[in-house]
């Protein structure tokens, strides 16, 4: 009888330890891997880039660094493999709208297999932005719709309870969700770019493998240096580093996310609220009917980067 | 005495039993639902895997395209593209690394450019350095600290002292140097142009620059409180200039206006920004030695296009950064921004 009891008790004091081991064995094993993926890639990247320069000895005050191909004039040849990243910019007339447009295509020049679905707040698409989506040579489309006007800010004031370029994102979804209705087998990404912004090249690679909707980290945004998701040890977001209303649903700013188009063609039903939206929670009328907080995919997330930084301009 | 010691064990087992499994249970806990993805995301990440190298086999592809394609424009390029010297001033502050990435995504664009940047700071800064290096352009790296006398201080309005003046001249400098030792008049073929890194280039400007003889000038728009700024040009010739302040000005424009060419640069060394001039005078100081508004070229379709926009950008809100800041709970330094 001892001799039970005392095997029972090494079993059981064994038992929790090796399924303890066995587990955290797998949860070891599983970021690995995906770290070795990452830096498979991020070697690559670099191998790429680096086989042209040349470096002067760092004992000089001055480092030179000579490279000439890399130039672009037009955007770099569709590719039949990637997905294509459909941008959606929402545009209206005032005095610097046409130095933004210029500055933001001559970011999105660099881009291979992107879409530009720019969208005009006016009756009529107006001539100036006709010729300049004309003359960039990108892949576009132009569409319109017009605030009504106990919509739209008065001035120049911004009033965060009037949520500004609503029907033109909702417009434009409802031309993607038109125009491939029949033909969703092309693998496309949604991102919604303010002109605005700034936009590092980096992110609109790292925004082509979103599966559903992926996040990352945003710059100058909520009266902080940057606002990002809070991803746990498994990779999950659980929570929001934001002050400004950090428990919004998804307390993520307009730039800091991109949605796989399947998605949105899955969900016919989801746009971005018009009415009764409070300031801030524009992003996430639409993120809610399209995913929870576990679907989502953090990028730049393991070494928290800032890719896109969100600022007014103005003229003096 | 022995039966006591068989409960303290008993007791010590259980314990330790307990503790085991509510150690297991945290364990389970911290994971989530971990295992459950590992086996759905290993052929979705295969895939990702090999659109990425197919973006890469692409990217590389694309540049040997562009290699093949360009040795019968490569040779013409080196005699008839004239470089464009492009000399930038800039300082340290939040949107610096956001107005750079986006300047250098413009310049990326135009070929045979040489970007000179120089930065305000006793010591060159890693976040230029770096961003520098990744930008694929050409460049030269300088730093001159501007004396603090001259330095616009915190909450002074942005017009009460010039700024970049001593980074631009020393910019000049550099070039002055530096073309001594490729004497020769390929190395003197090319052309200046001051870009701050807040203004809207369009790529048109660039080319419009490079056949530039003495200085050339264009419009500026969205600036000095107008639309635009510009030259009034008649008969191909600069007359006056439409400009809404101090028109008296012997060069009424703003440093983005206007190219000089570099055998003009070179030939007069000692034209520099002058510091101690008056407010808006600062142009003028540089091209009052160099040329007459005789002499301007006009550009831009005789002065009747805005290619290049004097845009400003507002400074980033920090207020609730600063509240967090004191309570220890800031940003990460660590993370650039």
């Amino acid at each position: 009888m001892p001799k039970r009891r005392d095997i029972l008790a090494i079993v059981l004091i064994v038992l929790p330890w090796t399924l303890l081991i066995t587990v955290w064995h797998q949860s070891a094993i599983a970021p690995l891997l995906a770290i070795r993926k990452d830096e498979g890639g991020e070697g690559r990247r670099e191998a790429g880039g680096q086989d042209s320069k040349e470096y002067c000895a760092s004992d000089k005050d001055i480092v030179e660094v000579v490279r000439t191909e890399y130039v672009y004039t037009r955007p770099p040849p569709w590719s039949d493999v990637l997905p294509t990243i459909h941008i959606i910019t929402p545009t209206y007339s005032r005095p610097v709208q046409k130095a933004e447009l210029t500055r933001i295509a001559n970011t999105f020049l660099h881009v291979p297999n992107l879409h530009w679905i720019l969208i005009e707040d006016s009756q009529r698409r107006t001539p100036l932005v006709t010729s300049l989506l004309r003359e960039t040579g990108l892949n576009y489309t132009h569409l319109n719709v017009e605030t009504p006007k106990n919509f739209k800010v008065r001035g120049d004031t911004r009033d965060p309870r009037i949520p500004r370029g609503t029907m033109q994102r909702n417009l434009a979804l409802r031309w993607l969700r038109e125009t491939f209705k029949n033909n969703n087998s092309q693998p496309g990404i949604i991102y919604f770019a303010d002109d605005d912004n700034s936009y590092s090249l980096e992110l609109f690679e790292e925004m082509r493998s979103t599966r559903k909707v992926s996040v990352w980290p945003v710059a100058f945004v909520g009266g902080l240096r940057y606002e990002s998701p809070k991803v746990n040890a498994a990779g999950k977001v659980y929570g929001w580093k934001a002050v400004f209303d950090p428990h919004r649903p998804f307390a993520i700013d307009m730039a800091g996310f991109a949605i796989n188009l399947k998605l949105i063609l899955a969900k016919p039903q989801a746009y971005f609220k018009l009415r009764g939206v409070k300031g801030g929670y524009q992003e996430s009328s639409l993120l809610r009917e399209l995913v929870t907080l576990n679907d989502l995919e953090p990028k730049a997330a393991h070494c928290p980067k800032v890719s896109s930084g969100f600022f007014f301009f103005f003229f003096l | 005495m022995a039966a006591r010691m068989k409960l303290k064990l008993k007791t010590v087992f259980v314990l330790y039993f307990m503790v085991s499994l509510m150690g297991l249970i945290y364990a389970l806990m911290q994971l989530g639902q971990h295992c459950d993805c590992a086996e759905h995301d290993l052929p979705k990440d295969r895939a990702i895997s090999r659109l990425q190298e197919e973006l890469y086999r692409l990217q590389g592809q694309i540049r040997q395209l562009e290699k093949a394609k360009q040795p019968e424009k490569k040779q013409p390029p080196k005699s008839s593209l004239s470089t464009i010297f492009v000399i930038t001033p800039t300082y340290a502050r939040l949107v610096q690394k956001a107005e750079l990435t986006r300047l250098s995504q413009t310049f990326l664009h135009v070929p045979q450019l040489h970007w000179i940047l120089v930065e305000d700071s006793p010591r060159k800064t890693p976040l230029v350095s770096n961003f520098l290096m990744k930008s694929g352009l050409t460049y030269t790296h300088l730093n001159v600290p501007t004396a603090k006398e001259r330095k616009l201080q915190e909450g002074d309005p942005s017009w009460l002292k010039p700024r970049g003046v001593e980074q631009r001249n020393e910019g000049l400098r550099w070039l002055r140097e530096d073309r001594k030792t490729e004497p020769g008049d390929d190395g003197q073929q090319g052309v200046v142009y001051f870009a701050d890194d807040d203004n809207t280039y369009s790529l048109q400007l660039f080319e419009e620059m490079r056949s530039t003889q003495r200085v050339s000038v264009w419009p500026v728009g969205l600036v000095g409180g107008m639309k635009f700024e510009s030259p009034v040009v008649e008969g191909g010739k600069v007359v006056r200039f439409h400009t809404g302040w101090r028109p008296s000005r012997p060069f009424p424009m703003d440093m983005a206006g206007f190219a000089v060419s570099l055998r003009l640069v070179l030939a007069n060394l000692d034209a520099c920004f002058d510091g101690e001039a008056p407010m808006g005078f600062l142009e003028s100081s540089l091209l009052k030695g160099l040329v007459t508004v005789d002499e301007l070229e006009p550009k831009a379709d005789n002065c009747t296009k805005v290619l290049v926009w004097h845009t400003r950008t507002e400074k980033p809100k920090m207020k609730r950064e600063e509240a967090l800041q004191v309570q220890g709970l800031g940003s990460d330094p660590a993370v650039e921004v």
